[in-house]
């Protein structure tokens, strides 16, 4: 796994084999499988796939907020400087929460409370964790809502949510989830509920406030266009596992999982496309009550194998700082090799 | 028909609670039809000494009342005039609603704004003291007292087939009936009543508990029909002797308690089975 | 605001307009004449006496003119003479009306404090034993009739325990300070309030489970917990703050029926409000006190009503954009 991770600095967070569970009337369901994951500070980790692919649940497990019942953190560590969130009590979470790791969220008019103002729900979040009086918490949360780029910050700061627009409310959510510094921000799905003109508006804020602070920044998104823009290093997600990591260029590049050029290739706004033709991905993923044996993409992977039907691939490091589950991409690799060396 | 009938059966079943409320309807139910043969005579007669406890003595297992009336005779009769009077009441309180509410909803206009007004102003009357009201200017007749109650509680009823018309009044089948040339009355009653009535039945069973409690504050108050025996006159005949006998309250009492229950439960229950959210599937 | 308050008063003006023409439908409605009834029952005989009573209630002019008089002498707050009382009807209404007022707040406040806290509890506990057990005393108090509740609490903690009066509002003969007489009508105050409470806090606490349920599913409350506020606070500021919405609502819809419940407690209780007013009145066929009380009652909810819609105002920023 050593090709795996990114030379540089420590990695401020590392998911090692994570394993979430959602218990249901059916069974327990394997929503996220064995996940490992390193974000390192003032570096952006991009989480792409369809929805359903356990990316949120991920996000939620860092966060310990997973909806229980039915979902449930039952195996791994996840690490963030130094400690293990998934073994600390609810009382330390709350003190990591919103102060060491922050999140913001996919539908901003509905995640801020509509009857309370803004402003005190900044003030909220400003002093559950720095000892501050109501006037100073005041002063600090106007001066959020201007480095967010919210104009008429004062007068802004008494509005309810529903006097504001979403990609005003999404700003207001930036603030609170800055608020008390982070190291780590998570932001799931921030741009999908918001108009295309807003969403680059956000990606270039949210670019901006991290090489302002330097923390670490997890996205979360289908949306590969905010990928190539914002990523440094992309995890690609794939019924509840990674089937690739890389780094983003070389990943729009040459992905190497055929459910990634799948992504690319059905994505019109990728910036490249694999030859001309646009490639659709045909078929539904499959539920996690009956994931097939071997490969989960099999059903839907025009390189099909029969190795794919028979077995699972194993996350390999098939090139240099990037691996992929994925036996096509090992057989044309190799052959790639072969080539080379005759 | 039958299929539909057993799958409903099945879905009102998965309520235990629902079951449970189901067998006390049918005991009080079956109580109150079997009341004329098991104490045929008169149950406001005077039978033996005044105030005997309950299960002291085995020919009055309920004990009697501070004149000697078997209260077991009387419960037994009351049922007769509480379900009866629960259940008219629940249907005045129906019809009422269901012509104010389809009428406003299909009619629309100032017509809907009027009869919404009605609404809200039966809403604001202090409803018990509405029907000590018509109780006694019209008199003291079981009658009255049903009309009395089925005329306070028609309100929630008549807003909720509002609401159901307004959503079915635009769709196709509705649209299709109007392009045939059917009458607006039979459009009304023929083809979106039926449509509309799984949830105000489930609304007009709950109204039978209320109109029990009505019922029984008004003849507890002694303002009930003085012929007919019920359990709340009943309470209120032994609220003088709370100090020695309080069995004579708490008997009638629970009583009625039991059966609001019961229908409360069976309200629900209906409500699971016939909720529409559900049928549309 | 000041406009929206208006607008919702003036309202009420209407409601009120009709319950008085209902009321005369109400007298007209009667077998034989509600006037001979009337003197009848409350016993006047004197010739000069019933002709200035005829002159008062218009009977011997055509029915609109009688409608119109009517309309204007209520406009006037006249609703007429009580000879049992001996009094203005509309003065003796007013006298009795604050022990009414007491009893519903006070029945209010307990089914607000019980029913809300019930409804948290068994949300936060939910399919646990705690929420089992909430959710069957609720069915219970919401089956129960409200005065047979008070006479078993009467049997229980008066008569058997002592430990609460009986009836009444005020200990008689017993000349206390401003603070004493205070804590003596809380001291009757505790069991009708209490048997008039408890039927509603088993709705809210109903509703307020539900609400909570479902409020608590809800974006916004991830986000608090994603601030790093405790369960508590989430709870409290975020969760609560919005599932008590419908509980305003709904007890705004009950004030009428919790109105009418007291007219029972109080004639289990033998507290001095306008329900036992209009029992006594009732009883004795005091027919312009009936239909005083009926129509200030009315009044009362209406305003009242109004008064929960301000509340809601003041309680939900978004109807205001509306």
């Amino acid at each position: 796994m050593i090709m795996g991770s990114k030379a540089g600095p420590a990695p401020i967070l590392s998911i090692e084999d994570l394993q979430v569970s959602l218990f249901t009337r059916r069974g327990v369901l394997p929503a996220v499988d064995g996940l490992s994951l390193t974000v390192s500070a003032g570096e952006t980790l991009a989480i792409v796939g369809e929805s359903g692919c356990g990316k949120s649940l991920t996000a939620l497990a860092i966060m310990r907020l997973l909806p229980n019942p039915p979902a449930k953190i039952v195996g791994g560590a996840v690490r963030f400087m130094g400690r293990d969130l998934a073994a600390l009590s609810e009382r330390e979470m709350q003190r990591v929460r919103g102060k060491d790791i922050s999140m913001i969220f996919q539908d901003p008019m509905t995640s801020l409370n509509p009857v309370v103002a803004v402003g005190d729900q900044l003030i909220e979040a400003i002093r559950r964790h720095n000892d501050v009086s109501r006037h100073e918490a005041r002063d600090r949360a106007i001066e959020l809502l201007r480095q967010v780029r919210i104009p008429d910050a004062e007068r802004r700061f008494n509005d309810y949510p529903h006097q504001m627009s979403g990609g005003m409310s999404q700003r207001v959510m930036i603030a609170m989830a800055i608020a008390c510094g982070p190291k780590l921000l998570i932001a799931d799905e921030p741009t999908t509920a918001l108009d295309v003109t807003i969403q680059a508006q956000i990606i270039e804020l949210m670019k901006e406030l991290q090489s302002s602070s330097d923390m670490g920044l997890i996205i979360i998104t289908h949306d590969l266009g905010v990928v190539a823009e914002v990523a440094d290093r992309v995890a690609v997600m794939y019924a509840g596992r990674k089937v690739e990591e890389a780094p983003v260029e070389a990943l729009f590049e040459r992905p190497l999982h055929r459910y990634t050029r799948g992504l690319l290739g059905a994505t019109p706004s990728a910036q490249r496309r694999r030859g001309s033709r646009l490639v659709e991905i045909t078929g539904n993923v499959p539920a996690l009550s009956d994931l097939p044996q071997g490969c989960a993409f099999q059903n839907r992977c025009p390189d099909v194998l029969d190795r794919c039907r028979a077995e699972r691939p194993q996350l390999a490091p098939l090139l240099p700082h990037r691996s992929a589950a994925c036996f096509a991409a090992e057989k044309e690799l190799s052959r790639d090799a072969a080539a080379i060396g005759a | 028909m039958l299929t539909l009938f057993f799958d409903f059966a099945r879905r009102f079943a998965r309520n235990r609670a629902a079951l449970v409320g189901l067998f006390l309807v049918l005991v009080v139910v079956g109580v109150a039809i079997a009341a004329p043969w098991w104490f045929p005579r008169n149950p406001l007669r005077i039978v033996g000494r005044p105030e005997i406890w309950p299960f002291m003595s085995p020919r009055y297992p309920l004990g009697t009342d501070s004149l000697g009336r078997d209260i077991a005779a009387m419960i037994a009769h009351g049922a007769r005039t509480t379900l009866l009077i629960g259940l008219c009441a629940s249907l005045t309180a129906t019809i009422i609603g269901i012509t104010v509410g389809a009428t406003a909803a299909y009619v629309g206009g100032w017509v809907d704004e009027l009869l919404m007004r009605l609404t809200e102003l039966f809403q604001t009357i202090p409803n018990l003291i509405f029907v000590l009201t018509i109780v006694s200017i019209l008199g003291q007749k079981i009658e009255y007292v049903t009309i009395a109650v089925g005329v306070v509680t028609w309100t929630p009823i008549a807003r909720l087939t509002r609401a159901e018309f307004m959503s079915l009044r635009d769709r196709e089948f509705v649209q299709a009936c109007r392009a045939m040339g059917m009458g607006s009355l039979w459009i009304m009653f023929g083809e979106i009543l039926p449509n509309a009535l799984p949830p105000v039945i489930v609304l007009s069973s709950l109204v039978v508990a209320g109109a029990v409690l009505f019922e029984s504050a008004v003849a507890f108050l002694g303002l009930g029909d003085p012929n007919v025996t019920s359990w709340g006159q009943l309470i209120g005949d032994g609220r003088t002797l709370i100090r020695s006998s309080w069995y004579i309250c708490a008997v009638p009492g629970l009583a009625i308690m039991l059966t609001v229950l019961a229908l409360n439960l069976v309200g629900d229950g209906l409500n699971d089975a016939l909720n529409p959210k559900l049928r549309d599937r | 605001m000041r406009r929206i308050i208006i607008r919702r008063l003036v309202q009420i003006i209407p409601l009120i307009f009709a319950v008085i023409v209902m009321n005369f439908v109400l007298i007209h409605l009667a077998p034989g004449s509600l006037f001979d009834v009337m003197t009848s029952e409350q016993q006047i005989t004197d010739p000069k006496m019933l002709d200035q009573l005829r002159h008062t209630y218009g009977v011997d002019q055509p029915v609109s003119v009688q409608l119109a008089k009517y309309i204007w002498s209520v406009m006037r707050l006249d609703l007429g003479y009580s000879y049992r009382q001996n009094a203005p009807v509309f003065d003796v209404i007013m006298q009795q009306l604050p022990a009414t007022l007491i009893l519903m707040l006070a029945a209010i406040g307990i089914a607000l404090l019980v029913g809300v806290t019930a409804g948290v509890l068994a949300s936060i506990k939910v399919n646990t034993i705690w929420d089992n057990l909430i959710s069957l005393g609720a069915v219970f108090f919401f089956a129960a009739p409200s005065f047979w509740l008070g006479i078993m609490m009467t049997v229980m903690f008066a008569v058997k325990l002592g430990w609460f009066p009986v009836g009444g509002m005020r200990t008689i003969g017993v000349d206390e300070s401003a603070f004493g007489a205070v804590l003596d009508v809380m001291h009757h105050l505790v069991l009708p309030a209490t048997a008039l409470g408890l039927f509603y806090a088993a709705t809210f606490a109903r509703v307020m489970r539900a609400s909570m349920l479902e409020v608590a599913r809800l974006d916004f409350v991830r986000t608090a917990r994603a601030k790093g506020l405790s369960g508590g606070r989430v709870v409290l500021a975020h969760v609560m703050r919005n599932a008590m919405l419908p509980i305003v609502t709904l007890l705004g819809l009950q004030l009428g029926t919790m109105l009418g419940g007291s007219v029972v407690i109080e004639a289990v209780f033998s507290w001095p409000g306008i329900g036992s007013l209009l029992f006594d009145s009732v009883m004795s066929r005091n027919f312009p006190m009936v239909l005083g009380v009926l129509v200030l009652g009315s009044l009362l909810v209406a305003v009242c009503n109004a008064t929960v819609d301000l509340l809601y105002l003041r309680l939900d920023p978004r109807i205001k954009a509306r």
